[in-house]
């Protein structure tokens, strides 16, 4: 495992990492660099590959192996083939995802502490106690998540992303499942833990136009056609600009 | 890393097993469903079923061979026999017609029984296990003990009839009694007695030189015999035997026509109980390799969380092999919770002819059940466990 260059602060650097979801259309991310507490979006169209991008970052999903590709978080390079604690500890990595699954059998604190357990890290109960409350989360430890609204599991899966104080949070469509009334509340929430973790956040949203990271810096996306391939870009101009000069 | 994720993956395995609990249970009652009746089957098989075919079979009236025709066997060839390995036991007899007191008497009680057959015997007689015959010691067969009210220690009166040129002589000899036959060795009446003994009764009878004052005296054993008693070792030896004795030149037949039929019974008894078992576990390995695939599939996005959460493929992979072990663990125990007592109330309700317990499970019938039962699960896991191997931790992103 190669070690980023020590000249970047990014917590997330990503040049070139795609992936052909069919013969005719390929996700590729040209250039990501995320600063620790920095807040960039995904805004792109419904079926543009945000979930996708996502995954590939997660290193949930095995890339194609790009010419120039370069994938890094906190300065590990991620390898889809390894084990992901190298590169996907809790205090490393979050993910907040749309499915909000929780593993049912566990109880909402169980689910909550999951990562840092399979990690063998030892939670912050100071933290652990803060997120639970900001959450809202204090009297629905000890439940299942049978017995959880939507809106409660997606709450849970976001304390189980932020309990570990990730250096990049991930998040993809964190919201789109609640009614209306709870999305505002949500995102406040989110914008307001993650700021509190240090976290750099990227978020994959449709309904980010308003609201609290209404004034984040967007990934821009563009769909070229090469060679009867579709392609759906996203690249993060300040990064390319850095490394351009 | 690895001893947190393994004990991981077992809380992971219980948890969700406790969590499907109807499942579970649906796993575990068909797992009793098979193995609860396979058990009280073969402890029947061990018990009563084993005992009356095993009767059958170990009876040594079922291995004699009796010699046909008109012949002499001389002292070497019954030397040669005894040496085959397919002979369990062969004595010297005198000719039928010798071998039978004229009458024998209880001293005390009078009580008397006419024309009682005398069979020669010798230590190793399978009619008389244990028994040690010698001279002026006799065994009674049960009916005989019981008809002359005779018992282990009493003294009992042989009387031997001739007659001569119209004249009737009777010699008279009397014996300890060393002991009674099993019932089911021999049935009828019959007095066992050493050789010699029984050679005193056919040399009066047959040389009127002999007074009834010669009667018992001491005299050499002859060069041949008019018949001999042979057993062979095994039921399974009885036709070798008899084709050894066919290439001596002797004619005999086994006493038990059906002999091979009853090998064949036995051996087709555990071939069939061999087939149920198998059948049944090859049975409930397809019900519970089908249930552990199902349950993955009920699985999916669960394990594919897992495997994001950064749980090593290795530790979800185990997670379907520790839930077969605990389902058939669980399923062997409930299985024995039930049999057990069933089986305590078959014994208690029923008791077999010859007084055989009618189920037995012995310690190692349930060990082989569970390690039979782990062999299985650990096998019928593999294909969920090559299914888990697949499931990636992206699936979650898509399906979850």
């Amino acid at each position: 495992m190669t070690q980023a260059p020590h000249t970047t602060r990014s917590v997330l650097h990503v040049r070139n990492l795609g992936l052909h979801l069919a013969p005719d259309f390929a996700v590729v991310i040209e250039a990501i660099d995320l600063a620790p507490g920095e807040r960039l979006v995904m805004d792109a169209e419904s079926g543009a590959g945000k979930s996708t991008a996502l995954g590939l970052i997660s290193g949930a999903l095995a890339h194609d192996g790009l010419h120039g590709c370069m994938h890094q978080i906190c300065g590990i390079d991620v390898d889809h083939d390894a084990p992901r604690a190298l590169y996907a500890r809790p205090d490393a990595l979050g993910f907040v995802l749309q499915t909000n699954t929780l593993v049912p059998y566990l109880n909402a604190r169980e689910n909550i502490r999951l990562p840092m357990r399979i990690a063998g890290l030892i939670e912050d109960s100071a933290w652990e106690k803060h997120l639970i409350e900001l959450l809202g989360l204090g009297s629905l430890l000890a439940r299942a998540p049978s017995a959880l609204s939507v809106g409660q599991r997606q709450r849970v899966s976001v304390a189980r992303a932020l309990l570990g104080r990730p250096a990049v949070l991930l998040l993809d469509e964190p919201v789109a499942s609640l009614d209306p009334g709870n999305v505002s509340q949500v995102e406040a929430l989110i914008s307001h833990l993650s700021e509190e973790a240090g976290s750099g956040v990227l978020l994959a949203s449709h309904q980010a136009q308003t609201g609290h990271f209404a004034d984040a810096r967007r990934l821009a996306h563009r769909v070229i056609k090469h060679h009867d391939i579709t392609y759906s870009l996203f690249s993060d101009a300040a990064a390319i600009q850095a490394e351009t000069g | 890393m690895g001893r947190r994720s393994d004990i991981l993956s077992v809380t992971l395995a219980i948890r969700e097993l406790r969590y499907d609990w109807q499942s579970s249970f649906c796993f575990i009652a068909a797992l009793v469903g098979v193995l609860a009746p396979l058990l009280i089957l073969l402890a029947l098989k061990n018990g009563v079923i084993g005992a009356m075919v095993d009767g059958l079979v170990e009876n040594p009236a079922n291995r004699e061979v009796i010699p046909m025709g008109t012949a002499f066997y001389e002292q070497s060839f019954l030397a040669d026999m005894a040496a085959r390995p397919e002979v369990g036991f062969v004595i010297a007899a005198p000719r039928r017609i010798n071998a039978a007191a004229s009458a024998l008497r209880n001293p005390v009680s009078r009580e008397l029984e006419r024309a009682v057959p005398l069979i020669p015997s010798a230590p190793g007689d399978p009619l008389l296990p244990d028994a040690q015959i010698v001279e002026g010691r006799v065994w009674l067969s049960n009916s005989l003990a019981s008809d002359l009210n005779l018992d282990s220690g009493d003294m009992i009166e042989m009387l031997v009839g001739r007659e001569i040129d119209g004249a009737r002589e009777t010699a008279r000899a009397q014996f300890e009694v060393a002991g009674v036959a099993a019932h089911e060795n021999y049935e009828r009446q019959a007095m066992f007695m050493s050789l010699p003994d029984l050679l005193d009764v056919e040399v009066f009878r047959d040389d009127r030189a002999v007074t009834i004052e010669q009667y018992s005296s001491s005299r050499p054993n002859p060069e041949r015999f008019a018949s001999f008693r042979m057993y062979a070792r095994d039921l399974a030896d009885l036709p070798a035997l008899l084709a050894a004795l066919e290439s001596a030149g002797v004619q005999a037949r086994p006493r038990s026509e059906n002999a091979s039929l009853l090998l064949a019974f036995r051996d087709n008894l555990n071939f069939l109980y061999a087939a149920i078992a198998i059948i049944a576990v090859a049975g409930f390995w397809a019900a519970m390799a089908a249930n552990l695939r199902g349950m993955v599939e009920r699985q999916r996005a669960i394990l594919s969380l897992l495997r994001l959460l950064g749980l090593p493929a290795g530790a979800v992979v185990r997670i379907p092999l520790l839930q077969g072990a605990v389902l058939v663990t669980t399923g062997v125990f409930v299985t024995l919770l039930i049999v057990l007592p069933s089986l305590f109330m078959i014994n208690a309700f029923f008791t077999s002819p010859s007084g055989e317990t009618v189920a037995k499970l012995g310690f190692f019938d349930v060990v082989g059940a569970i390690v039979l039962g782990l062999l299985t699960s650990a096998s019928a896991a593999t294909w969920s466990m090559v299914a888990v191997h697949n499931i990636k931790s992206d699936e979650v992103l898509r399906n979850g």
